[in-house]
């Protein structure tokens, strides 16, 4: 849409009285859709998703979508997966994920395909999907940025597929070397797929560390930590660890010197997860330059596009990978679910998260009413 | 359910309008009237086809009345329900119970003692949309209740002190001894009683700060209360009968997910959850009720209590905690401290 003319309506906008505002913005929404619908000769598709419409409030909406144009895919969703961090910081308007309302989260489900584009090849109508796609019933999206789940792996696992990829890159660039002692602190998703990630490069000892054991059970799960330690119980407890690699998985500016405390001099810190908040209390000569630490940033958004390098993989080489240790029965995700929550639950989901979790870690929305996510 | 007979004693219109309600409930049947006017008393047991008494003694004296209804300045709730109570018969006494804690411990411990039911008619609780408020806070509309407002503004005049519009003029409402306050335990006690009962909340300490700026009366006719709720929470008050022009009648329950707003019209609701169909996040407003009689259903309520031999829904206990937070809030102005609210002492006997 050009310039002057959202000028233009934006001057109407503002004239008209806010409490007509939201009625004339979904009127004006559906128009713009019909319009593009007929111009482009596309179908609309209903469909429901989540959104927040204000600071701690989610709620199930009917909404509607384009139909594929020719290198899309029409996914109808069977589960979703909730990245805690990042979700419940727009919830809340945490520091860095400051967004406008409404505001539709998710970006790691898996689901069907129910209709493609003339020019989709390799993925046929019935394929299992997986990818960055928000929690809603439907979606359209393109063709070549999903990933086609391989046979063996459940939706459930698959709508890990976000998570999974984040996780991966991180281990990745800690290069954990057969023989190293790793720590992960934090013990949310995150963390409970770092330790499991790490746990396949043969360290030889992983310890997770976080405030309470309300996670430590899940932790010490097979193909999880060999030791689960509380800061709670004992705040000092870190300084004795003195891991190779320390794998900081919260994003918080406490965590983040928590990880530094775990590391032996000389050690690396990884700091996988999204960093938000700022502090005064880091002693910076003390905690990190005379450890002489290296210190690693392993954002997600830190992929390349393509020419790999070995600490360095792309998005879609890293999201093969995922598959193919599900498919192969080498990673287990599925254990970490703790709320296999119905859509229509989303407000008392999001309310527990914007609490702080309740001790959740792997919560799913399955759309399908059978609960053929499982 | 057979019909509890109920002797009427007092005939102003607060009086007359129970009355008709009682009889129109279908669970009460008017066997009685008396008042000290016996003209008007007369013209009402007509109206009701009902026989007048010339005496409370000798309506107390008749043995099918099961109960009465006294609708009678709030100094004579003592006498009367100890009388009534001695001579068998069950209570049903006007808000607010009595005007001091210490009659109405009197009061319970006589019915009590004579094996008979009471009943205080805070009646408001019936209306739909306080039903209705009560409802949405059980459905979780507002989460954990933090904050509680009352806001009662309106004007009395001068014809109101002297009794003018009453149809047997006496001025017991400007009298502290006769009334027990004003504003505060005339009028504002319904609405403390509904809120109670919305919330399901007590207030547990309460400071206060009152005046008669504007009235010719010994009683309050401004007054603030700030109160500590029994689940911790933040109450206030706002009330008098003094402001001109423009009459306030608002109370706002807030919580950690939701607010609702009760007012004249009827209520809205705002809730951060789905609650009762509604999209969380947007001020809803319900302000279409059932036209309901609230004295019927309270007088319905306590035939039934009287019948089935159980506690009526509002009870001595009501009427207690109401009058214990109405009194703690008199006590901390002439104090000058925060002052406990006394808890129902259970029973006496």
């Amino acid at each position: 849409m050009p310039d002057w003319l959202i000028k233009i309506l934006l001057a109407i906008y503002t004239k008209i009285p806010p409490a007509m505002r939201p009625a004339l913005k979904d009127l004006f929404t559906k128009g713009v859709l019909r319009l593009e619908a007929l111009a482009k000769r596309r179908q609309i598709v209903m469909g429901k998703r989540v959104e927040f419409l204000d600071f701690e409030i989610a709620h199930l909406v009917p909404f509607e979508l384009l139909g594929p144009g020719p290198d899309e895919i029409l996914v109808e969703a069977e589960c979703s997966l909730i990245s805690h961090g990042t979700e419940r910081a727009v919830l809340c308007g945490l520091p860095g994920a400051r967004r406008g309302f409404p505001y539709v989260p998710g970006y790691s489900t898996a689901g069907r395909v129910i209709k493609k584009g003339k020019a989709v090849k390799g993925i046929e109508i019935g394929d299992l999907v997986t990818g960055r796609i928000k929690h809603a019933s439907h979606e359209t999206v393109r063709a070549d940025q999903v990933f086609k789940v391989p046979p063996g792996v459940t939706p459930e696992e698959a709508s890990f597929i976000e998570l999974g990829i984040i996780v991966l890159q991180g281990i990745r660039k800690a290069a954990i070397k057969p023989g190293e002692h790793v720590a992960v602190v934090g013990q949310g998703l995150i963390g409970q797929l770092a330790n499991r990630l790490a746990r396949l490069l043969t360290p030889t000892s992983l310890i997770a560390v976080a405030p309470s054991r309300n996670r430590e059970q899940l932790a010490l799960l097979p193909g999880g930590v060999d030791r689960y330690l509380s800061l709670n119980e004992d705040p000092a407890c870190v300084h004795a660890i003195k891991a190779d690699v320390v794998i900081e998985a919260v994003g918080t500016p406490q965590a983040n010197v928590t990880a530094m405390y775990c590391a032996r001099e000389g050690g690396r810190v990884v700091l996988l997860g999204s960093s938000r908040g700022l502090t005064r209390d880091w002693d910076l000569w003390g905690d990190a330059q005379k450890k002489r630490l290296t210190i690693i940033g392993a954002h997600i958004s830190d992929m390349p596009e393509k020419d790999a390098s070995p600490l360095r993989w792309t998005y879609a080489q890293e999201g093969r990978l995922f598959l193919e240790l599900l498919q192969a029965g080498r990673l287990k995700v599925s254990d970490l679910i703790t709320w296999r929550a119905k859509p229509e639950e989303c407000n008392a989901v999001y309310e527990v998260l914007a609490e702080g979790g309740r001790n959740h870690v792997g919560i799913t929305f399955n759309w399908q009413p059978n609960g053929v996510g499982k | 359910m057979e019909p509890l007979r109920i002797g009427i004693v007092g005939a102003g219109a607060i009086a007359q309008r129970n009355a008709k309600e009682a009889a129109a409930s279908g669970a009460a049947k008017i066997a009685g009237v008396f008042d000290l006017n016996h003209k008007v008393a007369r013209d009402m047991a007509k109206a009701l086809s009902a026989p007048f008494f010339p005496s409370y003694e000798a309506l107390l004296a008749d043995s099918t009345i099961e109960a009465v209804l006294l609708s009678v300045p709030h100094y004579l709730h003592k006498p009367m329900t100890v009388e009534a109570a001695s001579c068998g018969k069950h209570v049903l006494v006007e808000k607010p119970m009595a005007n001091t804690l210490d009659e109405a411990r009197e009061m319970i411990a006589c019915c009590e003692k004579n094996r008979v039911q009471l009943t205080v008619n805070y009646s408001f609780r019936y209306l739909p949309k306080v039903q209705k408020a009560r409802q949405l806070i059980q459905e979780g509309a507002l989460g954990d209740i933090t904050g509680i407002q009352i806001i009662a503004h309106q004007f009395k005049d001068r014809g109101y002190w002297s009794g003018a519009r009453s149809n047997s003029p006496d001025d017991w409402r400007a009298s502290k001894e006769k009334c027990g306050g004003g504003v505060l335990i005339m009028n504002v006690c319904h609405v403390i009683d509904y809120v109670s009962f919305i919330t399901g909340l007590k207030g547990t300490r309460v400071y206060s700060e009152y005046a008669t700026l504007g009235s010719p009366a010994e009683v309050e006719d401004i007054i603030s209360v700030t109160a500590r709720l029994s689940n911790g929470g933040i109450g206030s008050i706002s009330a008098s009968s003094i402001m001109r022009g423009a009459d306030q009648a608002e109370e706002r329950i807030w919580g950690t997910k939701g607010t609702i707003i009760l007012d004249p019209e009827g209520l809205s609701l705002y809730s951060t959850r789905p609650i009762d169909g509604k999209r969380p996040g947007k001020l809803f407003r319900y302000a279409k009720f059932p036209n309901v009689s609230w004295t019927a259903e309270w007088v319905k309520g306590f035939t039934s209590a009287v019948r089935h031999g159980a506690k009526p829904a509002i009870s001595s206990q009501e009427g207690w905690d109401n009058l214990a937070f109405i009194s703690a809030a008199y006590q901390s102005m002439e104090k000058g401290v925060p002052v406990e609210v006394e808890p129902y002492p259970g029973p006496l006997q």
